[in-house]
């Protein structure tokens, strides 16, 4: 399949005049983004997803390296036909209406009358932003009701890509689902999603791949099915022992072992090297291993997983 | 079609804005006066009149269009309305473009009311066409195309604050132009030399005003269409070239 979004080696790198510091806010990036697919971004606060965006955009430069969209250069005017943005924390122009505002946005893709007008309540609609507040002015709208004004903008130009930072964050569950479920409809239409969230149920229910951003630096990149699989295995053993000196021989194991009640322990083990040799001390120190849950892992464990151990905290 | 586009929307966020409103109700307040100054000043009401009357617009006029263009770029980015703009097939080149084009508009809107009301005044009283204070309205228009366009190019790189000092001060500078004049023929080089370039290079708003003509008759403007012409041109090129280095600087800015 085509690439939608092709990055090569790209870097932002600011500096701090004051401090004569130079701050790296993405680091030699390279990702790519098949057409068609949702693709979850995911990081921390200030990982460098908002600065990917805006450099794949062409409102900010990059220091180095190179991407293309839909096959042409990033920032192209063209190109720009085709994407849609919803920035993080949308702010509109709050003095027009509803209908006005996407009327407007409309304009910039000079779409003509009377399709325009058609464009505006068929993305209003999609969008299920109730009829009466269309002729309202945004600055009278809930969060919710400007999450929707800002997507509906984003479809103006039925685009081939759109670059969606956090459209569901901060909504009530019911504008939550809604809006989740728009995002999803989209891929049923043939279009690529590029999502930045921090949503990450929503990422795992609705992205076919993700990557994880940290402090700039990709650290993995895949489908959500090959990062979640992973052989752990949550074993329970007991014996008189397994709590004095064969523990600390578990730990070296496995770190994640703890102490329970009658003479218990719990650990996740994440290879069969690690269980055979749980197994093994379990049974020389006359224990008895009581189950063997195969576990399987949520994207929020790989995100936590791959960022503390990024950080040294693993 | 993208400037306009910017351009209504511009004019429908400024003219939302309290305190444009205040400028121009004083603006119009101060005109509607002058035939109460006038009346305590019987011998010259007439000229009390129309000089109230054109620095009533020239002020209010100034103010208007320094409130409204500081800020039209860099809300926009404080905003991060931009950034729904820019990632449309929107030009850097037309969003200035389109930013100016309402910014103008809306002081266009402004003065032109004052103007009508100033206009009317007069016609009012003298019962015949104020030709020459037709003229000053034209020309207190064109000298804000060209400080709009002033303030649009520091609003490229400055903050709003900082470009109402800039602004401001240039306009007042401009307005000096006999003393500037003055700095050239003076002995000492360095002052010789910097008052050159403060007088070829910064826009001379002095040129506008024929406010002089009506409080001394003795300075007289020999050929008022000429005058017009040259004044209008003049406003024309500075702002294109003013507006020229605004869309290079904004399209090397990041937002």
């Amino acid at each position: 399949m085509a690439s939608a979004i092709k990055i090569d080696g790209l870097t932002k790198k600011y500096i701090d005049v004051w401090q004569k510091q130079e701050v790296v806010a993405v680091n030699s990036l390279n990702l790519e983004v098949a057409e068609g697919e949702i693709f979850g971004f995911l990081g921390r606060n200030g990982a460098g997803k908002t600065t990917t965006i805006k450099m794949l955009l062409g409102l900010i430069f990059p220091t180095s390296g190179d991407a293309t969209i839909l096959g042409q250069p990033m920032g192209d005017n063209n190109v720009k036909q085709s994407l849609a943005y919803l920035p993080e924390e949308t702010y509109f122009y709050d003095s027009m209406t509803g209908w006005d505002l996407i009327d407007f946005y409309g304009q910039l893709f000079k779409i003509p009358q009377p399709e325009r007008s058609r464009r505006v309540q068929q993305c209003l609609e999609k969008v299920r932003l109730q009829p009466d507040a269309w002729k309202r002015a945004v600055r009278g709208y809930s969060k919710g009701m400007r999450q929707r004004i800002g997507i509906a903008q984003a479809l103006i130009n039925d685009p081939k890509l759109l670059f969606l930072d956090e459209p569901t964050s901060g909504l009530d569950p019911i504008a939550h689902a809604e809006l989740r479920d728009i995002v999803a409809s989209l891929k049923d239409e043939g279009k690529t999603v590029f999502l930045s969230s921090h949503q990450l149920a929503d990422v795992e229910l609705i992205c076919s791949r993700i990557a994880i951003i940290h402090k700039g630096k990709l650290l993995t990149t895949g489908t959500i099915k090959e990062l979640v699989e992973g052989e752990r295995t949550e074993i329970v053993a007991q014996g008189s022992a397994l709590q004095n000196g064969v523990f600390a021989k578990l730990q070296s194991v496995s770190s994640t072992a703890t102490k329970e009640g009658d003479n218990r322990v719990r650990l996740i083990s994440s290879s069969v090297e690690e269980i055979n040799a749980i197994i093994d001390l379990v049974r020389g120190a006359q224990g008895q291993v009581i189950s063997m849950v195969p576990q399987k892992r949520t994207l929020e464990d790989v995100f936590v997983e791959t960022v503390r151990r990024e950080d040294g905290d693993i | 079609m993208i400037p306009i586009a910017i351009a209504q929307q511009t004019v429908r966020e400024a003219m939302r804005r309290r305190v444009m409103w205040i400028f121009l109700i004083s603006g119009l307040f101060l005109i509607a006066m002058g035939p109460v100054f006038g009346f305590l000043s019987p011998k010259d009401s007439q000229t009390v009149l129309r000089s109230l009357g054109l620095a009533a617009i020239l002020l209010a006029g100034l103010f208007i269009t320094i409130v409204t263009c500081i800020y039209l770029i860099p809300s926009e980015i404080e905003r991060r309305t931009i950034y729904t703009v820019l990632s449309k097939p929107v030009q850097r080149f037309q969003f200035v473009l389109g930013k100016f084009l309402g910014g103008f508009a809306t002081v266009f809107i402004n003065i032109f009311a004052m103007g009508l009301v100033f206009l009317v005044l007069i016609y009012s009283q003298e019962h015949r066409l104020p030709t020459d204070m037709f003229l000053g309205v034209v020309m207190t228009f064109f000298q804000m195309l060209l400080l709009a366009a002033l303030s649009i190019f520091f609003s490229t790189f400055s903050t709003p604050v900082v470009n109402f000092f800039l602004s401001f001060g240039i306009f007042m500078v401009g307005n000096l132009s006999s003393v500037t004049d003055s700095l050239i023929t003076n002995s000492n080089p360095l002052v010789s030399n910097a008052g050159r370039i403060v007088h070829y290079l910064l826009p001379n708003f002095g040129n506008f005003n024929i406010q002089n003509s009506i409080i001394h008759p003795t300075i007289e403007i020999k050929n008022p269409q000429v005058f017009m012409m040259q004044n209008i041109i003049y406003a024309v090129v500075y702002s294109l070239v003013l507006l020229t280095l605004a869309v290079l600087i904004f399209d090397r800015r990041e937002v």
